[in-house]
């Protein structure tokens, strides 16, 4: 097991369950009203998006050079 | 008549008054909070603009280079570490995921997940500013000999210094709730606070795929 | 302007009056009171106007002979430096927003204060800093590349270089919480009944202003940081050797550089906005067309800054948008100029000293912006630039700009501020020394760049042994630079007299028609006591002003309805 494995491995299964969870609370926060509303639930759908990049890197389809 | 052409034109603050008094909340306090969370959210905007400008340069310099990463004394630099970066990233993710579970607890009155669920949240800040510092003394590149170093160092050095200031900020923040500073309904301080959090975190999705996955 | 007194029963948190300030260290020095920090503002951007003055009359001692020994070189190039860095940072940018946008928006939109007032302290106080720093690089070797401070040459400066970096970083920080500020206290704090289409000309161009203000300055924070890294710790951002690139800082910093000049110009704008109608006695033409057009060219001015870099070496396909983009700026200001004559056309004109400052700026401007559209041009520019052409040119529109509607805005607000009015004789006398400094030091600049003399040079004896004229000319620039010099020191004359002796204001000196002028002179530190609804548009002419004082009014006053109400009856809704 070497660290890289451990880092993809830890960045592959974090990944999923940061990013659903995020999901779960992008679609409770959906109906809310407000600025504060509105500026997380943007800010959190970016941040699922990184969620989805990490993931990406983590299995080698992004960030593949060499 | 005179209530209808002031109801038709009254700007949006009065509107927050009147919704306040409708539903029950401190009228003053609803007003003042308004005021506040678009001053802030305002600075996150004037903030974006600092790492875009930054950004850009980094573009421009990545652009004009005729490979990349440079060629340093000779050398290719080598790329960054991707699995690292993608384990740091999830970190800094999870820290964003914890801290909207500790402003829902607040929100619910359950303090004592709400300190759970901060402190984890400082600990994964405290995490991701420990791997940057592992990426930092391990980077073969340095600050000095290429664009490569100088754009990597200072962009993720600028982050790095607001996550610092974040983590310091979600000290004071639960300092300050744990002395009973805010309360069910007013704990602007922990939105802000939150939103600081989470704009930090985007900040670096751009980052992460600007430097290890393009 | 038509308003109520009376409000409805309200209990919201701009009714809230705190109480009154104590002691004179809360009243005066560290104070949170905007008009209190305008004034502040006031006093240092005069004296730094003091300070980068004289290093401008240093300057033109210089320049009387071709080969003048007055100074060594060095020193001119710290010379040039400094005049520059202070005049747009310590001077302009202070005068217009902090002093004039401080003292005047909030009163025109029925707020007790700004929306975050000790962050209004801070940002004053961090201009004293910021001063401190840049004046300090004299005892280390102060920066001489100019106020771009353009890599590679302000690498080589010393410990001078980083220092005014930093000092610029602070006065950036206090500009940009200025404009975040200012843009919280328009969006959210305007008086009930004030739509976006009833507030002031005024309130409008600072509104525009903050807009610039709060985006752009930060991307100069980031230029000058960056520069800052390139001199202490050698980062290669601006290095070639190693990948940077010079074009790299141009653009950085001309992205902030260019809507910079904006900061200054559109306050002007607003205070001409509000001069002219009320000197004129008539209301303002085209309202809304003004009040967009600030919109117009704050946003458009995000996107002209490499007209400031057209013989740098960027590509011609990326020259030709941006010399089409400064064209189109044109077109929303011409509006404003157009409208401006409008306004007057026809009015019963009072030539007050204010008046007459702001119909000069018609005239300075409109010079200055026309001379600003040959340089838009690529091949003029190519001629052109780095000669004295662009020094005409961008000091026609600031102190023929810039500078001239501050001493229109200073003239007109300074009896609100103070109570107290000030001599029209000294005004006068003033301003006709200052339009004549101005045309003798700046006018035949255009003709001497136009022949070849080049900027930020020491002497110019090669210059002169082709055109043996530009000897006199620029003795006779001197000569009238000294001109302003006098202007300006009997502003001050005037300010102490007017303190001491002058008669006393009442509320509405002037007959206007804006919401600032329902209250006493100087208003109280709560501004208004209740505040009040917003029924109509401003610069009402044909109406006297509901109120003398709304403070005043104590029996219950029931607002009257829409039907009675007189509409603006001057029908210039456009």
């Amino acid at each position: 097991m070497t660290a890289e494995l451990l880092e993809r491995l830890i960045a592959c299964i974090g990944s999923l369950l940061v990013g659903g969870t995020a999901s779960w609370q992008l679609r409770n926060e959906l109906p809310l009203h407000g600025l504060d509303a509105q500026v997380t639930k943007l800010l959190l759908g970016l941040m699922i998006v990184g969620c989805v990049l990490a993931l990406l890197a983590s299995l080698n389809v992004l960030g593949a050079f060499a | 008549m005179a209530v209808r052409s002031v109801a038709r034109t009254t700007p949006y603050l009065e509107k927050v008054a009147v919704e306040a008094r409708y539903n029950d909340v401190d009228p003053v306090y609803a007003e003042t909070r308004d005021i506040r969370l678009f001053g802030f959210v305002l600075f996150l905007l004037a903030d974006c603009v600092l790492f875009g400008a930054f950004v850009f340069a980094y573009l421009y310099l990545r652009t004009a280079a005729p490979t990349w990463p440079p060629v340093v004394d000779g050398k290719q630099l080598p790329r960054l570490d991707v699995a690292f970066g993608a384990m740091n990233s999830i970190v800094l993710f999870g820290s964003g995921v914890t801290m909207h579970f500790a402003l829902e607890s607040w929100k619910h009155l359950k303090k004592l997940a709400f300190n759970f669920w901060l402190v984890a949240t400082i600990l994964l800040g405290i995490g991701f500013l420990a791997g940057q510092a592992h990426e930092y003394m391990s980077a073969q590149m340095t600050w000095q000999g290429s664009t490569f170093g100088a754009s990597f160092f200072t962009l993720t050095g600028l982050h790095g210094f607001h996550v610092f200031a974040g983590v310091c900020f979600l000290t004071v923040l639960g300092i300050q709730a744990n002395r009973g500073v805010y309360t069910g309904s007013k704990y602007f301080g922990l939105v802000a606070g939150t939103l600081y959090w989470h704009f930090v975190d985007v900040i670096w999705v751009l980052l992460f795929f600007l430097f290890y996955l393009w | 302007m038509d308003v109520a007194a009376h409000p409805i029963e309200q209990h919201e948190a701009h009714d809230h009056i705190h109480p009154a300030p104590e002691g004179f260290i809360a009243k005066y020095v560290f104070s949170i009171d905007h008009k209190v920090i305008a004034i502040q503002y006031f006093v240092t951007g005069l004296l730094f106007m003091l300070i980068a003055g004289s290093f401008a009359e240093l300057m033109r001692i210089q320049l009387w002979n071709p080969k003048g020994t007055f100074m060594e070189y060095h020193t001119f190039n710290q010379m040039f430096t400094m005049h520059g860095t202070v005049m747009v940072w310590l001077v302009l940018i202070p005068l217009v927003t902090g002093s004039l946008g401080n003292l005047v928006m909030p009163l025109q939109i029925g707020a007790r204060d700004v929306a975050f007032p000790w962050l209004n302290m801070l940002s004053f106080w961090l201009i004293p800093v910021s001063g401190l720093i840049l004046f300090s690089t004299f005892f280390v070797g102060a920066p001489s590349s100019g106020w771009t401070e353009y890599p590679p040459i302000s690498l080589e400066q010393g410990p001078g270089g980083p220092l005014w970096c930093l000092a610029i970083i602070v006065v950036g920080i206090s500009s940009t919480l200025t404009g975040l500020n200012f843009m919280v206290t328009i969006f959210k704090m305007r008086a009930p009944g004030m739509t976006w289409t009833r507030m002031p000309l005024f309130t409008w161009a600072t509104f525009a202003t903050a807009l610039i203000n709060m985006f752009a300055t930060v991307a100069l924070s980031a230029a000058l940081l960056a520069l800052f890294f390139a001199q202490v710790y050698n980062v290669p951002f601006f290095d070639p050797a190693r990948g940077g690139s010079v074009i790299l800082y141009q653009h950085m910093f001309w992205f902030y550089s260019h809507p910079a000049v904006y900061i200054f110009i559109l306050p002007a704008f607003g205070v001409i906005s509000e001069v002219l109608p009320t000197f004129a006695r008539k209301t303002i033409f085209g309202y809304k067309m003004i009040a967009f057009s600030s919109l117009a060219i704050a946003i458009l001015g995000f996107a002209v800054w490499a007209h400031h870099m057209f013989p740098g070496g960027i590509a011609p396909w990326l020259q030709i948008p941006f010399m089409i983009i400064t064209y189109l700026i044109g077109i929303p200001t011409g509006i404003k100029i157009f409208s401006w004559m409008a306004t007057i056309w026809g009015g019963r004109i009072q030539f007050t000293t204010p008046m007459l400052y702001a119909m000069a700026f018609i005239g300075t401007f409109s010079f200055g912006g026309i001379t600003g559209v040959y340089l838009a041009c690529v091949p003029v520019d190519l001629h052109e630039h780095g000669s004295y052409f662009v020094v005409a040119h961008f000091h026609y529109v600031v102190a023929g700009g810039a500078v001239t509607a501050f001493f229109a805005g200073f003239y007109y607000w300074f009896p609100k501020a103070t109570g107290r009015l000030l001599s029209e004789k000294m005004g006068k006398v003033g301003f006709w020394l200052f339009m004549a400094g101005l045309t003798g030091t700046f006018l035949p600049m255009h003709w001497l760049g136009l022949e070849g003399m080049p900027r930020r040079y020491a002497s110019y004896e090669t210059f002169a042994k082709a055109f043996p004229d530009a000897v006199f000319w620029n003795r006779f620039e001197s000569v009238s630079s000294f001109l302003m010099v006098a202007a300006i020191a009997l502003v001050a004359v005037n300010i102490i007299y007017s303190i001491r002796s002058g008669r006393r204001a009442g509320n509405n000196p002037w007959g206007a028609r804006t919401l600032e002028w329902m209250i006493s002179s100087p208003a109280p530190y709560y501004n208004f006591k209740k505040i009040p609804i917003v029924l109509d548009r401003p610069y009402d002419f044909t109406q006297p002003l509901p109120y003398r004082n709304l403070d005043e009014v104590t029996d219950p006053y029931p607002v009257p309805s829409e039907a009675v109400l007189p509409r603006n009856a001057a029908g210039m809704g456009v």
